[in-house]
């Protein structure tokens, strides 16, 4: 019975994206662009027995990943919200969070499928040298590590529209990410770059995702994204309790 | 008769504004319940509290026996909403097979409620491509196709036209056959004396007047008499026939069935009486000399 529910809150989902891709679109083509920029330039240089154009599918996936699942859910809300739709969602006898849920995870398939694009233009070019499992674990890390954005992006949504979400959310995105090392090592950047990407989940989650190529230490990263992981649906929680109508 | 919707001392304040100041309501399964106020009477705001949108206190509000808050509650609900927008992605169909798997309904349940409000040939359009009438009777179909105990609809035949009004008000008559309770807001006196039981009128918050559509018709005042006056107001509100009684700057409206017997006494109460007029007395007009009066 809630299966199918949340399947047809998907189903709507799915739809949404698919009819009215705009949205969408330069969450995806964006990163996927800078990352076929990047890589052809500098994707064959090597660090640490990697290609650069392998660590980049770390770094510049983890901005796509968060791209996507930062921007999509919390702009549908907002949308809904304007339009009033989300009234209807609250009034049915399906709980507000499976209808969320639902937005979260229809924004998934889309971030994984950057990480795939991502990782076809690096092999195309043939920067990739990595074995495919450690790319597919780099992929579950990255997808399943995007899910707090996802919640960061649900509380923004709450409170703005849609159009000043988008603002918003790049205004957020953007910075991080570089600061993070997203688009470029953080090794070529002012140190105090590191001194601030190290509370940063955005550098967390790329890190997480790197270590799954070179076996470095993971506890940090997962300990730093779990708290954000609190933290942000604590503040989505909130968001919601005090959404404008 | 069973109770579907319980509404004891519903209290709501927006900032300084008494939207809701006590307000009592109950609605049996299969009755039809009207619920007549003028703009900003508190319509909405009571409606938004029975279908859980907005928070209320205690246990002030029951829809079959539990918490609209909750989610499970909502079950028995079917809800018409005052400016509903649709998404601009979906389609009808997928709309209202959406609303039937959400009650817990099969997707099959869809086709014959849309069937029933003649929706079928609308059924691949997008839903805000649909005009204003059509929207209303998605919304509808969307809250029907879940089998709900309680519909609960806010203005549900603002732009509908004669036809789809006619055929809304005979769906809803066989659904209360089947023991569906209905609570409806509206402006219109004569719509609800065509469709309701029992009339709530409320104003400013507060239930001014209820009882059956006739009850109520024949104590609300069909004519305004407006004048300039010299006459106190005790004086006015004695004068033969009238019911009601409001001051607007420095001119009294009075309300009344009966005009010109009225105005025979007051020109000769008042020989310098001015700037008189009469004219047909709008429900604001009506509920507001009910007030005056302090009935209830
Ligand atoms: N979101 C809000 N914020 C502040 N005040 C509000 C809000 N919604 C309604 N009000 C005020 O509460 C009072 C009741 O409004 P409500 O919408 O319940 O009236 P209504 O009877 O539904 O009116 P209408 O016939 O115009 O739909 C009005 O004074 C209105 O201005
Ligand atoms: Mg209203």
């Amino acid at each position: 019975m809630t299966r199918q529910v949340f399947g047809v809150e998907v189903a709507d989902e799915l739809r949404g994206i698919v009819r009215e891709p705009a949205a969408l679109f330069f969450s995806v083509v964006m990163p996927v662009a800078f990352f076929a920029l990047f890589v052809s330039l500098f994707g064959k240089f090597s660090a640490g027995g990697l290609s650069a154009g392998t660590q980049m599918i770390a770094t510049f996936g983890a901005f796509g990943v968060i791209s996507v699942v930062l921007m999509n859910p919390g702009l549908g809300v907002a949308a809904d919200r304007e339009r009033g739709w989300l009234r209807a969602k609250q009034v049915s006898s399906v709980p507000i969070g499976v209808t969320l849920a639902a937005k979260v995870v229809a924004a998934l398939p889309y971030a994984a499928g950057v990480l795939v694009a991502m990782t076809a233009t690096a092999a195309l070019t043939g920067a990739l040298n990595a074995p495919a499992l450690a790319l597919l674990r780099l992929g579950v890390v990255l997808v399943i590590g995007s899910l707090p954005f996802a919640l960061v992006s649900l509380a923004i949504g709450f409170q703005v529209k849609a159009g000043a979400g988008a603002a918003i959310l790049n205004a957020i995105m953007i910075p991080t990410s570089v600061v993070s090392g997203l688009w470029m090592p953080l090794d070529i950047m002012p140190p105090f770059f590191r001194d601030i990407a190290a509370f940063l989940p955005n550098h967390h989650l790329s890190e997480l995702a790197r270590a799954q190529l070179n076996g470095g230490p993971v506890l940090t990263h997962v300990l730093v994204l779990l708290a954000f992981a609190g933290v942000a649906a604590v503040a989505a929680g909130v968001s919601y309790r005090h959404a404008r109508s | 008769m069973e109770t579907v919707l319980e509404v004891r001392g519903a209290r709501h304040d927006y900032g300084a504004t008494k939207a809701l100041d006590g307000v009592d309501l109950d609605v049996g399964a299969g009755e039809c319940v009207a619920l007549l106020g003028p703009n900003g009477a508190g319509k909405t705001t009571l409606v938004n509290q029975i279908v859980g949108l907005l928070p209320h206190h205690g246990e002030s509000v029951r829809v079959g026996g539990g918490d609209p808050r909750i989610a499970a509650t909502r079950r028995q609900l079917g809800v018409v909403q005052q400016s509903l927008g649709f998404p601009t992605t979906l389609k009808v169909s997928e709309l209202v097979t959406g609303a039937a798997v959400r009650a817990g309904k099969p997707r099959s349940a869809a086709g014959p409620v849309m069937a029933e409000l003649d929706l079928t040939d609308l059924a691949g359009r997008r839903a805000v491509k649909l005009s204003g009438g059509q929207k209303q009777r998605l919304q509808l179909a969307m809250a029907l196709v879940g089998d709900p105990r309680l519909l609960v609809l806010d203005e549900p035949t603002a732009g509908l036209d004669v036809p789809a009004r006619k055929r809304f008000w005979q769906i809803l008559a066989e659904r209360r056959e089947r023991g569906v309770g209905v609570l409806l807001t509206t402006h219109l006196i004569e719509e609800s004396s065509a469709v309701a039981d029992r009339v709530v009128v409320l104003d400013r918050g507060r239930v001014v007047a209820q009882g059956t559509p006739d009850e109520l018709v024949a104590r609300l005042p069909d004519r305004t008499v407006i004048a300039r006056t010299g006459l106190a107001l005790e004086q006015l509100q004695a004068l033969p026939g009238v019911v009601s009684l409001r001051t607007d700057g420095d001119h009294v409206h009075l309300g009344t069935r009966t005009p010109e017997a009225l105005l025979r006494v007051l020109l000769v109460q008042d020989p310098g009486l001015t700037g008189l007029r009469v004219e047909g007395a709008g429900l604001e007009e009506a509920v507001a000399g009910l007030i005056e009066r302090g009935a209830a």
